[in-house]
């Protein structure tokens, strides 16, 4: 028992110093989920889509790395004599990865990341994002 | 057990006939899934006593198809996949592909945005490095160090979320540049960790140079020399360990590198104990080359605008990650997606070395060893070691083999 308590000091002997000014210090571990949680500025989380902004031009949906964004019809529209028709992305946010492309390519301004990071969740489905565009324009 | 019952161990020496004799009495399967690893592998080590005299490699196992799966997707899509190959040095594999197109392009990336990605890409050897010694720490039993070089190693992440939004998958490359300028008023918070980091960087170096535990765990532990260096081509640290002063950095600078010039750093016992003092040397040198970028950086846009499609050719590259040397070679059939993108990462080019570090040391040593040649963390996930006079097998965690070493070395000490 002496033995080992004597090795254990030797191992120790090099940081001890270190040991007793860290042991002053506050505690750096924050406690989840008490207390604001720290972001950077530029943190990227959820992605965010302006109903309003959104055109349904679908540039999204050929950029995306992780196939977030599918583009569904939402019916039909005159453009002088020919019938064009309109879509409306839906973003299936369980694969998305935050990277920010759509962001990047989306000419309009309808998309952004938000500091929201909290996505786990045991339905996949409650992580489809469904609201760009429901009427026909 | 008659040989008739079971000719195989037989036929299996016969089968290794001139080479080092292997059956199951004396080899000890390490792997092969290692979920953590860039390349997991597979490696037999095959004992006399406690001691390794033979370690065969098997790689391939967890092979992922990114190469094939690049084909599919477009220039930019591939950035992000290939960024996902490693988490540690994500922004150096972007960093080789993005520069790799850019060569077929023929792009001038401009001079902000070069200095730009040697910041982060200096900012990430830091953190990669000062993860690598936490781990050190911990297959030592010297948990201690490893808590206080990973909290120290949040600051240099925070560094890298403020300017890339992103810890650890930056997503900042871009073909032509980085896909967004600095974060204003970055400098000051920069200057102030980079000093932090320094002075830690000091008191480690003192600490790896007198702490008892981690010189004899360390020290004479996985020597090679740079006449086996020499043989294996290993990259990174671990051929500067040996003495020869080959980095990428110097000897085909990209980037800022041939304005921010990096001075190498090298040690001669090429031992774990030097990879640790050379690991520590480096990350000092990091902290001056992002002191250097963040003071010279000139202004100017970040990026070009780059076209989807790119033209008929192909360009190979290569950077100097945390690891060692990444190598990326790109084809383009002339279109939205590349033909056939090549990939070695350092850690494939270093496990002939680790092998050969292994050869001479007990089975306490491999997770320190291992450890030593950096192949990411959590790689000892899992061993069997087989005892067949016992007539069991064991299944042992990677944890308890990190208990058996720190025995062993008190045992040793004590005794
Ligand atoms: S979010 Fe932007 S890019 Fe996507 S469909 Fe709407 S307007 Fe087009
Ligand atoms: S952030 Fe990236 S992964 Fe997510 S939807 Fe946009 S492009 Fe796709």
């Amino acid at each position: 028992m002496s033995k080992e308590t004597g090795s254990s000091r030797k191992e120790i002997g090099g940081a001890m110093g270190e040991m007793f000014r860290i042991a002053m210090e506050r505690p750096i571990t924050k406690q989840y989920p008490f207390g604001p949680p720290e972001f950077a500025e530029r943190f990227r989380g959820k992605l965010d889509v302006d109903p309003v902004k959104c055109t349904g031009c679908g540039v999204c949906e050929v950029v995306c790395p992780a196939t977030v964004i599918r583009m569904v019809s939402t019916g039909k529209r005159k453009v002088g004599t020919r019938e064009i028709e309109t879509k409306r992305p839906i973003f299936d946010l369980y694969t998305c990865i935050s990277c920010g492309q759509c962001v990047d390519d989306c000419r309009f301004g309808a998309l952004e990341l938000t500091h929201e990071f909290e996505l786990a969740t045991v339905d996949k489905n409650s992580l489809i994002m469904d609201k760009a565009l429901k009427s026909v324009r | 057990m008659s040989d008739k019952e079971d000719p195989q161990p037989e036929g299996r020496k016969e089968a290794s006939a001139g080479l080092i004799q292997y059956s199951p009495e004396n080899l000890v399967p390490f792997g092969p899934v290692h979920p953590a690893l860039k390349e997991p592998e597979y490696f037999k080590l095959i004992l006399e006593g406690e001691k390794i005299i033979e370690v065969i490699p098997r790689i391939g196992y967890v092979h992922r198809g990114i190469e094939r799966a690049a084909q599919e997707r477009t220039w930019i899509k591939n950035i992000y996949l290939f960024e996902r190959i490693c988490g540690i040095c994500s922004f150096a594999h972007s960093l080789a592909y993005v520069q790799a197109v850019e060569g077929i392009l023929q792009f001038e990336v401009p001079r902000r945005a070069r200095y730009i990605r040697v910041l982060v890409a200096e900012l990430e050897r830091i953190h990669s490095h000062m993860l690598w010694l936490g781990l050190v720490g911990y297959w030592t039993g010297f948990d201690t160090l490893f808590m206080w070089i990973w909290k120290d190693r949040e600051h240099v992440l925070d560094l890298v979320e403020a300017i890339t939004g992103n810890r650890i998958h930056k997503s900042y490359s871009t073909i032509s540049g980085v896909r967004r300028d600095l974060p204003e008023n970055i400098a000051d918070p920069v200057k102030k960790e980079m000093a932090y980091i320094q002075q830690r960087a000091k008191y480690y170096k003192d600490l790896v140079s007198s702490e008892e535990t981690l010189i004899s765990r360390t020290k004479g532990v996985g020597r090679i020399d740079a006449d086996l260096a020499k043989k294996l081509c290993p990259v990174g640290p671990l051929l500067r360990c040996t003495g020869i002063a080959r980095d990428v950095r110097i000897e085909d600078p990209y980037a800022a590198y041939d304005e921010l010039i990096p001075e190498i750093k090298t040690s001669t016992e090429g031992d774990i104990a030097s990879l640790l003092a050379l690991r520590i040397d480096e990350v000092n040198e990091s902290c001056r080359l992002v002191l250097e970028a963040i003071e010279k950086i000139p202004s100017g846009p970040v990026k070009l605008t780059a076209p989807r499609s790119v033209p008929k050719g192909e360009s190979m590259f290569h950077v100097e990650a945390p690891r060692g040397e990444l190598f990326y070679y790109v084809r383009s059939p002339g279109g939205i997606a590349p033909e056939r993108v090549k990939i070695r990462t350092p850690t494939m080019a270093n496990i002939l070395t680790a092998t050969a570090m292994l050869k001479g040391h007990t089975l306490a040593d491999v997770p320190v060893v291992l450890t030593g040649m950096d192949p990411c963390f959590g790689c000892m996930d899992r061993v069997s070691v087989f005892e067949v006079d016992k007539q069991k097998e064991w299944s042992v965690l990677g944890e308890e083999l990190r208990q058996y070493g720190i025995k062993y070395y008190k045992e040793r000490r004590a005794g």
